[in-house]
């Protein structure tokens, strides 16, 4: 379905391949980077608008009560105040629906270049781009990693591979804890019930998910998740200094 | 607030259940293939790996001869893709158990059974990837490959290890063992010539792409595909190459050989003809369709069958390479087809016949397994 991205991916994870020294996880950890920095703005676009709906939702919420029952009103007034407070209401949306083919894509392209069945290797034989140099003969990929194959899910006889699925746990548990902003209210109410809930199936989830799959995707999920989390570093640091200058801009109107 | 964040959480799940759909293929029930089934045909008898089953049955009719296991719902023996090899006395086959739960693995098995019978003799666990092809019998050893990067021998008689030759990536090649030699491939890209009593490197050819194909041998040349997208004239002897002929994407499965025609497919679906002496293009004929499996020749030499990944078996005229007729089939045609005198038998994936024989010179079905409405799921 998104083989459209996932070919073109697929062949840039060759290249990468072929140009680093012919090593998977390093050629892997690379287009993760790439792909996230490429998604940057949409990504910061995103993060800046659920912050801003977040500040206003103790507004928004007094608004539901002023005209809870007047619906064509209500939504005036929403639409007032988010256009004052400069969000767009898709703002927190059409980033992620943009988003959404690119990483469905990227993962085809990880299952493509280390593929865990024949046919899966079968099926990309005949998208591999051969101008591209030194591409031709490396498919496919050497994917042994720390003795595991990248190309198989985790299994016993290399036990360590559990660790990754492990990780994947804890590293995008982390990031939904950073990403996911505390709750102003009294801690029982529903939004925040639902989103501790988030913080703990999501990872759960991924981390089933990746147990019955190629090690090769958890190694994807677990530097996803680092990236974002850094990148959440910076997105905050840039905040602060935002609000730090906000502060000494005030402090120096009131001193005039 | 709350309505505001109850989307947004039934939008994260959403996504998310979309997401593990998508990455799993929504892939269905047990038997879903992930890689191709073979067949071969021996005498009169067709054996067919038919992922649950080995199926033998009559080449003339279909009729079942025994399948192995008689009840795979009962007593499962995991999932067959392998070509099963078969001499006077021996079938043997591999087979992958799926792993059963999250922190189970899948069990990957050889087993030796009776020809007549189909009667279980022997069973070999101790590889830890994948069988995707098969192996070969000679000077009483099976010979087989594994996606562990192991070439196995074992003992025909009792199934115990009597040599293993590491390479440094899969080996999904089928061996090809003449006299005292094995001859087979490695995805590391290397060629081997190994001394069939204790597996010690005689010689090995480096390429510049997997090899996954049976060499085809004539005079003392091997001829063998490369995922460099070459089809290399080896000498038998010393490895040393003679000619190579360049193709337009990867030659996964074997070439076929008769007289002085060399005759492969690339997976782009290029069928060539090339002279086996000098590595010259003779004729060219591109299906359009990707090709997985190596041609087949009839008995006479005169047509070339080659399956497509869109379920039609083509038969081209070994002369000019032009199609002589094509018959459509609904499913995946990935394997080598079997050829007896009159008859081409081909094997699909993905649909509701996983076996018919055509008719070699018009490609009219005489049979198909399981007949059409048997429901065998």
């Amino acid at each position: 379905m998104f083989n459209f991205i996932a070919y073109p991916l697929a062949n840039l994870m060759l290249l990468l391949y072929t140009y680093l020294g012919q090593s998977t996880v390093l050629a892997l950890a690379v287009l993760t980077l790439l792909i996230n920095l490429l998604m940057l703005p949409l990504t910061l676009t995103q993060q800046r608008s659920a912050r801003k709906m977040q500040e206003i939702q103790p507004e928004l919420e007094k608004l539901q009560k002023k005209y809870g029952k007047d619906k064509e009103r209500l939504a005036q007034e929403q639409m007032k105040m988010y256009k004052e407070a400069g969000i767009n209401p898709m703002g927190g949306c059409l980033p992620l629906l943009i988003q959404m083919p690119i990483w469905f894509g990227l993962i085809g392209a990880i299952r493509y270049s280390i593929p865990s069945t024949p046919l899966e290797l079968f099926q990309f034989a005949p998208h591999i781009y051969k101008w591209l140099p030194g591409i031709v003969g490396i498919m496919p990929l050497q994917s042994t990693f720390l003795g595991m194959d990248l190309g198989q899910p985790p299994n016993s006889t290399q036990w360590w591979s559990y660790a990754l699925p492990i990780l994947v746990f804890v590293t995008s548990w982390l990031q939904q804890k950073l990403l996911t902003p505390p709750s102003t209210g009294d801690g029982q109410s529903q939004a925040e019930m639902m989103n501790q809930q988030m913080r703990i199936m999501m990872p759960l989830m991924f981390m089933f998910f990746t147990l019955q799959y190629a090690t090769g995707l958890s190694i994807y999920f677990v530097l996803s998740s680092l990236v974002r989390i850094v990148q959440y570093y910076f997105a905050q640091r840039g905040q602060d200094g935002e609000k730090v200058e906000g502060r000494r801009r005030a402090g120096l109107k009131q001193a005039k | 607030m709350n309505r505001f964040l109850k989307r947004r959480w039934l939008a994260l799940l959403g996504v998310l259940a979309a997401l593990l759909l998508g990455v799993s293929g929504c892939a269905g029930g047990a038997a879903r293939p992930t890689s191709w089934t073979g067949l071969t045909i021996v005498g009169q008898e067709l054996y067919a790996a038919d992922l649950e089953q080995i199926q033998v049955l009559k080449a003339s009719d279909g009729a079942p001869v025994w399948s192995f296991p008689a009840n795979p719902q009962e007593d499962s023996r995991g999932v067959f893709y392998a070509t099963p090899a078969v001499d006077d006395e021996y079938v043997v086959v591999a087979s992958q158990t799926p792993a059963r739960g999250f922190f189970s693995q899948p069990a990957n098995s050889v087993w030796a059974l009776e020809r007549d019978t189909g009667e279980e003799l022997w069973e070999f666990e101790g590889a830890a990837g994948q069988y995707v092809e098969g192996g070969a019998l000679g000077g009483g050893l099976f010979v087989i490959g594994n996606s562990d990067g192991n070439v196995y021998a074992l003992d025909i008689e009792s199934g115990a290890l009597r040599w293993t030759f590491e390479t440094d990536h899969r080996v999904w090649a089928v061996p090809l063992i003449i006299s005292d030699t094995v001859y087979i491939g490695s995805m590391d890209r290397h060629f081997y010539a190994l001394n069939l009593s204790n597996g010690d490197v005689r010689w090995d050819f480096e390429g510049e792409g997997a090899f996954t194909g049976t060499p085809a041998l004539r005079d003392g040349t091997l001829y063998v595909g490369a995922f460099d997208d070459r089809l290399y004239a080896l000498d038998a002897n010393t490895g040393d190459k003679r000619w190579h002929f360049a193709g337009e994407n990867w030659f996964w499965g074997s070439p076929a050989v008769y007289d002085e025609v060399i005759y492969a497919a690339d997976v782009n679906g290029n069928v060539y003809a090339v002279d086996a002496e000098t590595g010259e293009q003779i004729w060219l004929e591109a299906l359009g369709e990707p090709v997985r499996a190596g041609p087949a020749l009839s008995k006479d030499g005169s047509q070339l069958f080659v399956g497509s990944q869109d379920g039609t078996l083509h038969s081209l005229d070994t002369a000019d390479g032009f199609v002589v007729w094509s018959r459509e089939g609904e499913g995946q045609l990935l394997s080598t087809p079997a050829v007896s005198e009159s008859v081409v038998y081909e094997a699909l994936v993905f649909g509701p016949q996983r076996i018919r024989a055509l008719h070699v010179d018009n490609g009219r079905e005489i049979w198909a397994y399981p007949a059409a409405g048997e429901d065998e799921e």
